[in-house]
């Protein structure tokens, strides 16, 4: 019960998207279509369900002050989290090259229609964010920590390719000029972080 | 009917003048009394007769009983808050007296709400130089049955002009909106002003009278979180809706009639609403057999008469611009908006009002559920030739 509030936390009330407005370069220029979104979304399921728990293990077992006590009483009173951001990056970035390895190998057309985007997940801000967040949120065990790398992956992925669907409808109304494009999708952004403040405050 | 038209045709400015506003206006005015004669000279793809502000005027009309009764409404929760009357005196006694004074604090509500949005109208159908299209009629209409009557004017027009800019008019006007309007202007007086849009201050009009002993000017759904179950009303008085509550979201039969008369004219999807009272009715029986707090143990049939869902269910989820448009689409959408409702006024006791925010979910996730419904039809044939 405790996991299944953590991952409805995450995915709505904590949204990436509408709470923290992390992953908004991604988020804004791969929302064109609904198939590109929903790829791009799984592929940023798929990176933080890897990542916050390797980073995690990185955390505890050798970041964290006294964190690595394992290896002898000497070592107890190391503290190591000043490197967090380095490796958490270096993890990331390593698990970016591999995903983007097995799209180009089994899904080239989606290769193609994800184009820049799918290295930059590397540097999205909603993949360090969780890892920091993790950090920050100090989780008992790997379990946590990957239910919550799943409920934040899925909200961001709800998220853009909600914004997809609304931008594939809107493809042919009026827009006046100077908001077609990229200026338009922060106006819809802001009225579905509206709707969305619904969720903020839920009492779970 | 032939002087005012004559009349019209006299003073029509010219579309290239020196005004240009003038003419949008003109335009407005002419088409919204007359049909336009023009006809089309090559192809048409029109089934019926009637045009988008004919269509509109039909959802004005279904909205006027809600609109005297709320004014009804305003006038008896004054009465009975200042100790004139009591509960249990008939309803017909001072009956004008009731409906005059709402009516006083009602109309310049309506009236602000549509000469600014027709106003922000006009100029943008000047810039962009368009007619107007369907012109504010049920927008204009529907703010001010939504917002408490304590709500100050100036609030009313700034979230009008919010809304009819930000929520309309940037996405190209009306029809190309993304979420409803109305409801827009309705969440940006919540969350700006939240201390003139809840608690207990602002749905009853005290005038300058003073409240008698004893006297809550809360909302029923506000009171059932302190005082629990036996704070709500009679379920008589919830669905006749002597209750306080926004203008014309109180009473369930004025919004039935309203109700009739979109489905009759075939403007308002019965398929919608039908599956939000049913979404909402069955999430209310599940809570009611968890229990919890008080909202969880509130009778799922209270949870459809009191507050804003019945509204929501009949004039604002049907609104065809911004729900789904494929029929099956139609009906996960209402049940969508059904359980979130319920959902966010039981599990978030920070908003009672739950029916706003979960339209408004609803609105946006609209247009997913239309891609899905539409993709699945298509690989379900697409199956169906291959087996074939």
């Amino acid at each position: 019960m405790e996991l299944f509030k953590l991952f409805i936390k995450s995915a709505f009330i904590e949204n990436m998207i509408f709470t923290f407005f992390l992953g908004m370069c991604s988020y804004l220029a791969v929302s064109k279509t609904v198939k590109t979104a929903v790829g791009l979304g799984a592929a940023v399921i798929f990176v933080l369900v890897v990542t916050v728990p390797v980073n995690y293990l990185l955390e505890t077992l050798v970041l964290k002050e006294g964190a690595l006590s394992w290896m002898g009483e000497e070592y107890a009173t190391i503290d190591l989290s000043f490197l967090s951001f380095i490796l958490f990056i270096a993890v990331i970035a390593s698990i970016v090259q591999l995903v983007e390895m097995s799209v180009e190998k089994f899904s080239p057309s989606l290769y193609g229609a994800l184009g820049i985007f799918l290295p930059l997940i590397a540097v999205n801000c909603a993949i360090l964010g969780a890892a920091l967040f993790m950090q920050q949120k100090q989780f008992n065990n790997v379990g946590e920590a990957t239910i919550y790398s799943l409920g934040s992956g899925l909200g961001w992925c709800i998220a853009i390719v909600l914004l997809a669907a609304i931008r594939e409808k809107i493809k042919y109304s009026h827009i006046s000029a100077p908001l077609r494009g990229v200026g338009i999708a922060f106006v819809l952004t802001s009225l579905m972080g509206l709707a969305f403040l619904g969720f903020l405050g839920f009492e779970l | 009917m032939k002087a005012l038209e004559s009349f019209m045709q006299k003073i029509k400015p010219k579309s290239d003048g020196k005004f240009p506003l003038a003419y949008t206006v003109w335009d407005g005015t002419y088409t919204f009394l007359f049909v336009p004669g023009h006809t089309n000279h090559n192809g048409v793809h029109i089934k019926d007769g009637i045009d988008l502000k004919r269509t509109m005027s039909m959802v004005v009309l279904a909205l006027i009983p809600a609109l005297l009764f709320g004014m009804y409404n305003v006038g008896h929760q004054h009465f009975l808050a200042i100790g004139e009357i009591t509960s249990a005196d008939n309803v017909c006694s001072m009956f004008w007296d009731k409906f005059f004074y709402g009516a006083k604090l009602v109309l310049p509500i309506v009236i602000v709400s549509y000469a600014v949005g027709l106003g922000v109208e006009f100029i943008f159908a000047t810039i962009n130089k368009h007619a107007i299209h369907e012109g504010f009629l049920v927008t204009g209409m529907l703010i001010p049955l939504i917002v408490p009557v304590g709500v100050p004017l100036w609030m009313v027009a700034i979230a009008t002009i919010f809304a009819v800019v930000i929520g309309k008019e940037v996405f190209g006007g009306t029809g190309m909106n993304v979420v409803n309007v109305a409801l827009v202007a309705r969440a940006f007086l919540f969350f700006a002003y939240p201390t003139k849009m809840s608690g207990d201050q602002v749905w009853i009009s005290l005038g300058e009278g003073k409240a008698i002993d004893g006297f809550s000017g809360a909302t029923p759904l506000s009171n059932v979180i302190e005082g629990g179950v036996e704070a709500i009303p009679s379920l008589m008085d919830s669905i006749i809706g002597f209750i306080p509550g926004s203008i014309g979201e109180t009473s369930v039969i004025a919004i039935g009639l309203g109700a009739l008369i979109l489905i009759a004219t075939g403007v308002g999807s019965l398929r919608i609403m039908l599956s939000m009272i049913a979404g909402g009715f069955l999430t209310g029986l599940m809570f009611n057999a968890v229990g919890g707090n008080p909202y969880f143990e509130l009778p799922a049939v209270y949870h459809l008469v009191l507050g804003g869902f019945m509204f929501g269910a009949v004039f604002m989820a049907t609104d065809p611009v911004t729900a789904s448009q494929t029929n099956t689409g139609k009906i996960i959408y209402g049940l969508l908006i059904g359980v979130m409702a319920i959902l966010i006024r039981v599990a978030n006791p920070a908003y009672p009002e739950g029916v706003m925010l979960a339209i408004l979910l609803g609105n946006v996730v609209a247009p997913l559920i239309d891609t899905i419904v539409v993709n699945s039809n298509i690989n379900r044939r697409l199956k169906r030739i291959k087996t074939a």
